[in-house]
C-alpha cells in the first residue's frame, strides 16, 4: 500500500488502477533480500547444496538416551528401552525407531549437543533464535533469518511456513511480520482462507480492498506506526498468494491415499507430507512441531507414544524426498530444546527430567554425510565427552548447508548487532 | 507548558478538596486515589519537561474503555447511549457500568488463564483440569482478592472435584514436575526468576541451586490422596494387556480422574538434594530443610517432616516479602489498563528504589494493599484517571523497559479482544449468553453413565472416603454393578443434567473465555496469537499472513459479512436512509460516526453496488487497521 501513499492528487480512476496493481498482484515484487545472499563468500555459496530446510522440532525435550543416543550397556539408564541395530554398522537407536533405522544411512546424528537453557520457554527460544531470551528484544527465529539472508524462492508462496507450531516460535522478531511464518494449524485444512469466500465476486472483493486501503491510509497518516505498517504489507503479500497458481502446494488432498498412509496419521505426520509438497513448490523453510516430549512422568509410555508418530513420518519423509530427487537440496533437521536425565525418577513413575547438558539432534540431506554419528557422550549419556556442539554451532551448520553467510551482522532497529547463529561456527566435517 | 501542568494540578486539587472519604471501594476513595495517580504523572511531566497530552475524544474513550475493561467493542446500542448523551460525568458512569458487567470477568479470565496456564485437559492421562478451570473462572467472577486467590492456589489440598478445594489443579496440572511449577509460582506471583537455579547456581544473579531446593522443600511431597488403596486393583487392570474393557475404563475414571486429580501432602518442609548436585555446600541425597530465599525468613526442619509447608510458603509470599507481592500485581494490572507496565517486563520485580519511577510504583503498590487486593477496585481507580484518557501516541515509549506515560500507545488487540469483538458484531452482546458450566457427569470412555443418579463430585467424595484396599475393591464392584444395571438406557435424569451442563465447542460463537482452552490449532484465536497455555503469558500479537487471509476470506466473511442474520445487519432495521445505515455500521464496527469524506465514499459505494455495497463496507471496516488496533 505504501506505493500508493502519494496517490492523493491522482484521479479516482488512476487510484483504482494503482490499488489494483498493488493489491491484486498484477505487478509483483522483486525477490526479497536477494542482495544479501549474493554477499556470501563465493566459495561457501558454491559448496552449499541445500536450498530448503525442513525443521522438525520435538517440543518438550526429547529424551536422547531413549532415541538417538542409547546406552545398551547401562540397564539402569535404559529402563524399558532396548537398543536396535540399523542398516549402518555400529549405528544404533532406541527400539521405538524401527523405520528410522532403515534410513540411518542418510542421517547424521549429533549426540554432543549442549544448551545453556534448562527451562522449556528459554530452551526452545535459544534453539530457534541462537540468543537467550531478553525482556527488551524479540529475536527473529531461524526461518526468518534464512529468508532474510537467502531470499525467497517462489515469488508468491510464503517463504517460511510453520505447521503445528507455537506462534512465538515462528515470529519475525525485529525483522518484522514480513519474515514471520505463515501458520498452519491443521495440515489437512492447508492454508486456511486462501480463496475468495463463497458468493463474493471478484469485483466486490476488489472494491472491498480498495475501500479498506483508503481507510488505512487515513489511519496511518494519523498514526504512523511500525506495527500498523506491518499489516499493510501483509495485505499485499496475501493478495499475491491468493493469485498464485501454486497455491495447491498446500492441498494435501492432491496426494494419493497410499502416500498419505505412508506418513501416518496425526498433525505432525501429515505436516511432514505438507512440508515435502512445499519444498517441491519452492518454499524455503518449513517448521513442523511434534509436542508432548516432556516426559517427567512415565517416560517410557510418553516416548513410545511420541515415537510412534515421529518414526513413521520421519522415515517416510526421508524416503519420499530421496525418491523425488529433493533430498540432495533439502536439509531435514530434527531438533529439540534439551534432552532428558539418564536417571529415572522413580517417584514419578520412571520419569525423566530436563537435561540441557547433553542431548541429540539429527541432520539429513542437503549435502550432509549420512550414516554418521558426530560427538560422544559419557557412558550414561550424562555429559558430552567429545565434539561438543553448542546451539549456536548447530544453527551455524544449518546456515552453512544453505550457503548463507553465517557471519553477516545485521542491526536491530535499536542498533544492536545480531547474526544468524550468534557466535556459532559451522561443523564443516559433517558435509560430504 | 508550565501553565498547562499547573492547570492540570489546580483542577485536581479543587476536586480533592471536596472529597474526604477513606474507605476502600467507596466511590469517593476510588476517585481520590485516581487523582493521586494523576498527580504523580503530572510531577513526572514537570520533572521531564514534557507537555501534558490532551484528553481523547468521547468515541476513542468509549472504544478504549470497552476493550480494556470488558475485552470487546460496544454494541451499536451501547455506543449510541454513550455518544448521544450530554453529561459531564458520563465517562465515570461508563467505567462503573463496564466493571459491573459480566464482560469484565470474562475478559479478566483470559488474563488469568494465560498467567496460570489453565488448560482443559491434562497431558499423558485421562484426567481433566475442568474443575480447576471452573474454579479460576468463578474466583475471577466473584472478584476474589488477589492475596486470597494466591493463598488458595498455593496452599490447597484435597478433592479436585470439590468446588472448595478445586484450586489443587494448580499443582495437579503440573503433576510430575513440581520444580517447574515452583519456578512458575515465583515468576507469576513475585516476579522472581529462579528457573536457572533449578539446575545450577545462577551466574548472573544471586540465587544458588541450594536456595532453590530450600524453597522447593516447602512444597515437597505432593501426592494423590489415598491412591495407594487402589494400587493393587489398578495394577491388575493396567498390567492386563486388554485395555478395551469396561472394567478398565471405570478403573481409569477412579485412578486418573479422582485419585489423580486429588492432592495430599501439604508440603513436608524437607527435600533431598538431587543426584547430580554439584556444589560443596551439600551432597546428593542430603536432606535439606525449607528456608525462604529472601524477605522475612521462614524455616522448617530437615529432620521432622510436617504437613503445612505450602501454607507457610503462601503466607511468606503474600505477607513477608516486603512490597514485592503487591508491587508485582500492581504493575501487572497497570499494564493491563494502561497498555504498558510502569516498568517491563512485568514479570520481573525491580526493587522499588531502583526502578524507573519509584514514587509511582510505590503509590500503586500501596493502593493495591489499601484496596485489600481487590483487582476490580484497583482497575476502577486506573480507569478513572485522566492518565487513562490521554490521546493516542503512535510512537513507541521513549523510556527503554517502561512506559513514558506520554499518551496511549498504539497496540494490536489481543487475539481474544478481536474474537470477542467479532462475536459482538455477529451475535450482539455476547454477555447475554450463559457461561460455560462444569460438566459434572461421569464419563466412561466417551459415554456418560449414571446420569441423573451420580455426579463426579459425589463419586469423588465417596471414593476419597475409602480407607483400605478392601473397601476400594468392594466399592468398585458395587459401582460396576450400578453402571451395568443402568446400561445405556436414557432416563429422566439425562435431559435434566444436559440442561444444567453447558459446554461450548470450538465452533461456538461465544466469548473466548467460554471456549475450550487452549483453542484448537486452526481456530481464529490460534491464528491471531492466543497462548497455548503451556508457558506463562505466551500470547502473541505478531502479525502473519494467515490473519489477513482470515479477515479477507474466512471467519469474518462467513459469519459476519455474508450472514444476513448477523446482529450487525439486524441493528439496521428501522433505519430508512442509506446515510443512517452507514452511520450505524461505522458505530457498530469502529465505535464512531464516519467523517464527511468517508460518508461520501461509502454513499458512492452503495450507489454503485446496491445492497452488496453494504457488505463491502462492513468487510472494509473490519479489515481496517483501525478495527485491529487499540488507540
Amino acid at each position: 500500500m505504501s506505493s500508493i501513499h502519494h496517490a492523493d492528487e491522482l484521479t479516482r480512476r488512476q487510484f483504482m488502477s494503482n490499488a489494483a496493481r498493488a493489491y491484486l498482484g498484477v505487478h509483483l515484487f522483486p525477490m526479497l533480500g536477494g542482495t544479501l545472499a549474493s554477499a556470501a563468500p563465493a566459495n561457501v555459496a558454491s559448496a552449499a547444496k541445500a536450498k530448503h530446510v525442513i525443521y522438525l522440532f520435538m517440543s518438550g525435550g526429547m529424551s536422547h538416551v531413549d532415541t538417538f543416543d542409547p546406552k545398551p550397556k547401562k540397564k539402569d539408564v535404559m529402563g524399558l528401552t532396548e537398543t536396535i541395530n540399523t542398516k549402518v554398522d555400529g549405528f544404533q537407536l532406541g527400539h521405538y525407531l524401527k523405520n528410522t533405522a532403515e534410513v540411518a544411512d542418510k542421517m547424521c546424528v549429533i549426540n554432543s549437543m549442549n544448551s545453556t537453557q534448562g527451562a522449556h520457554e528459554q530452551g526452545a527460544y535459544i534453539m530457534h533464535t541462537s540468543y537467550p531470551m531478553r525482556g527488551t528484544i524479540k529475536h527473529p527465529s531461524l526461518g526468518s533469518w534464512v529468508v532474510k539472508l537467502g531470499g525467497r524462492i517462489h515469488p508468491e508462496l510464503p517463504a517460511f511456513v510453520a505447521v503445528n507450531s507455537a506462534p512465538d516460535h515462528a515470529g519475525g522478531g525485529f525483522f518484522g511480520a514480513k519474515y514471520a511464518a505463515a501458520l498452519i494449524g491443521s495440515p489437512d485444512e492447508g492454508l486456511q482462507d486462501s480463496h475468495r469466500a463463497d458468493g463474493v465476486s471478484q469485483e466486490d472483493f476488489d472494491r472491498r480492498l480498495t475501500l479498506a486501503d483508503k481507510l488505512n491510509r487515513e489511519f496511518h497518516g494519523r498514526y504512523p506506526n511500525a506495527d500498523v505498517q506491518a499489516y499493510e504489507e501483509l495485505y499485499r503479500e496475501a493478495i499475491s498468494l491468493m493469485n498464485s497458481k501454486d497455491l495447491k502446494a498446500f492441498d494435501l488432498s492432491q496426494e494419493t491415499e497410499t502416500t498419505r498412509k505412508l506418513y501416518g496419521s496425526g498433525r505432525f505426520a501429515q505436516g511432514c507430507l505438507l512440508a515435502r509438497r512445499l519444498v517441491e513448490n519452492g518454499v524455503r523453510f518449513i517448521e513442523v512441531q511434534l509436542g508432548g516430549w516432556d516426559t517427567h512422568y512415565d517416560n517410557f509410555a510418553g516416548v513410545a507414544g511420541r515415537c510412534l508418530e515421529f518414526d513413521q513420518a520421519y522415515a517416510a519423509l526421508i524416503t519420499d524426498l530421496e525418491k523425488l530427487g529433493k533430498l540432495h537440496d533439502t536439509l531435514v533437521v530434527v531438533a529439540t530444546e534439551f534432552g532428558r536425565t539418564p536417571e529415572l525418577n522413580v517417584d514419578h513413575k520412571n520419569g525423566r527430567d530436563h537435561h540441557p547438558s547433553a542431548f541429540s539432534c539429527v541432520l539429513a540431506g542437503g549435502g550432509i554425510k549420512g550414516g554418521v554419528k558426530h560427538g560422544l557422550t559419557d557412558a550414561s549419556g550424562d555429559k558430552v565427552k567429545d565434539g561438543i556442539v553448542s546451539v549456536q554451532d548447530f544453527n551455524a551448520t544449518i546456515a552453512h548447508a544453505l550457503g548463507l553467510p553465517f557471519d553477516t551482522v545485521l542491526m536491530s532497529p535499536s542498533k544492536r548487532p545480531f547474526k544468524i547463529a550468534d557466535k556459532g561456527v559451522p561443523i564443516t566435517a559433517l558435509f560430504g | 507548558m508550565i501553565f498547562q501542568i499547573t492547570c492540570f494540578l489546580v483542577a485536581m486539587l479543587a476536586e480533592l478538596g471536596g472529597l474526604m472519604a477513606q474507605t476502600p471501594q467507596d466511590p469517593k476513595f476510588i476517585k481520590q486515589a485516581a487523582l493521586e495517580i494523576d498527580r504523580q504523572i503530572a510531577t513526572f511531566y514537570r520533572n521531564h519537561n514534557l507537555a501534558v497530552p490532551p484528553v481523547t475524544d468521547d468515541a476513542t474513550f468509549l472504544r478504549r474503555a470497552f476493550l480494556v475493561s470488558v475485552g470487546r467493542v460496544p454494541t451499536t446500542e451501547e455506543a449510541l447511549d454513550f455518544l448521544e448523551i450530554n453529561d459531564p460525568t458520563k465517562r465515570e458512569a461508563l467505567v462503573t457500568y463496564l466493571l459491573k458487567s459480566p464482560g469484565y470477568s470474562s475478559h479478566m479470565t483470559n488474563w488469568a488463564f494465560d498467567l496460570l496456564r489453565v488448560t482443559d485437559r491434562s497431558v499423558g492421562n485421562s484426567g481433566t483440569n475442568e474443575p480447576y478451570r471452573n474454579w479460576v473462572r468463578n474466583a475471577i467472577a466473584d472478584n476474589m482478592p488477589w492475596n486470597e486467590l494466591t493463598n488458595q492456589l498455593i496452599a490447597s489440598s484435597g478433592d479436585g472435584w470439590d468446588a472448595k478445594t478445586a484450586a489443587v489443579g494448580y499443582y495437579t496440572r503440573d503433576r510430575g514436575m513440581p520444580l517447574d511449577n515452583l519456578s512458575n509460582t515465583m515468576r507469576v506471583f513475585l516476579g522472581s526468576h529462579m528457573e536457572c537455579a533449578q539446575c545450577h547456581d545462577d551466574p548472573f544473579g544471586t540465587t544458588e541451586r541450594h536456595d532453590f531446593y530450600e524453597l522447593a522443600a516447602f512444597t515437597h511431597g505432593q501426592e494423590p490422596l489415598k491412591q495407594n488403596f487402589m494400587q493393587p486393583l489398578w495394577d491388575e487392570y493396567n498390567k492386563d494387556k486388554n485395555h478395551n474393557t469396561e472394567e478398565y475404563r471405570v478403573a481409569q475414571v477412579l485412578w486418573d480422574r479422582i485419585y489423580g486429580m486429588s492432592l495430599g501432602g501439604g508440603g513436608s518442609g524437607q527435600i533431598d538434594l538431587p543426584t547430580d548436585y554439584q556444589y560443596k555446600n551439600g551432597k546428593p541425597g542430603d536432606s535439606v530443610g525449607a528456608h525462604t530465599p529472601f524477605g522475612q525468613a521462614i524455616r522448617m526442619s530437615d529432620k521432622h517432616p510436617e504437613k503445612d509447608g505450602r501454607k507457610k510458603l503462601a503466607t511468606w509470599m503474600v505477607n513477608k516479602t516486603g512490597d514485592q507481592f503487591s508491587t508485582v500485581i500492581a504493575n501487572r494490572m497497570w499494564k493491563r489498563v494502561m497498555g504498558k507496565g510502569v516498568y517491563e517486563p512485568v514479570d520481573v520485580y525491580i526493587p522499588t528504589a531502583q526502578s524507573s519511577n519509584p514514587e509511582l510504583i510505590g503509590c500503586l503498590s500501596k493502593l493495591m494493599i489499601d484496596l485489600n487486593y481487590d483487582l476490580r477496585a484497583y482497575q476502577n481507580v486506573l480507569l478513572m484517571t485522566r492518565t487513562f484518557q490521554f490521546a493516542t501516541n503512535p510512537n513507541p515509549s521513549t523510556i527503554e523497559g517502561g512506559d513514558d506515560f506520554h499518551g496511549r500507545k498504539i497496540e494490536r488487540l489481543s487475539s481474544e479482544q478481536i474474537w470477542d469483538s467479532l462475536i459482538t458484531l455477529a451475535v450482539g452482546d455476547p454477555d447475554q449468553q450463559p457461561r460455560r458450566t462444569l460438566d459434572n457427569r461421569i464419563f466412561v470412555g466417551n459415554e456418560p453413565v449414571l446420569v441423573g443418579k451420580k455426579t463426579m463430585n459425589q463419586l469423588s467424595k465417596e471414593v476419597l472416603a475409602l480407607n483400605s484396599t478392601i473397601e476400594v475393591r468392594s466399592y468398585f464392584k458395587t459401582l460396576m454393578g450400578e453402571i451395568q444395571k443402568a446400561g445405556g438406557t436414557k432416563d429422566e435424569g439425562t435431559s435434566m443434567m444436559m440442561k444444567q451442563t453447558r459446554s461450548y465447542k470450538n465452533d461456538a460463537k461465544v466469548r473466548a473465555s467460554e471456549l475450550p482452552s487452549p483453542p484448537s490449532r486452526g481456530h481464529f484465536l490460534y491464528l491471531f496469537g492466543s497462548s497455548d497455555r503451556e508457558v506463562v503469558d505466551a500470547s502473541s500479537c505478531e502479525p502473519n499472513v494467515g490473519q489477513v487471509l482470515s479477515l479477507m476470506n474466512g471467519f469474518v466473511q462467513r459469519e459476519l459479512v455474508n450472514q444476513p442474520n448477523a446482529h450487525l445487519y439486524q441493528s439496521l432495521k428501522g433505519t430508512t436512509s442509506d446515510k443512517e445505515k452507514i452511520r450505524r455500521l461505522y458505530i457498530a464496527i469502529l465505535s464512531r460516526p464516519p467523517t464527511d469524506g468517508e460518508m461520501s465514499w461509502m454513499l458512492d459505494e452503495v450507489k454503485k453496488q446496491g445492497d452488496e455495497g453494504f457488505k463491502n463496507i462492513v468487510s472494509a471496516l473490519v479489515m481496517s487497521s483501525e478495527f485491529l488496533f487499540l488507540q
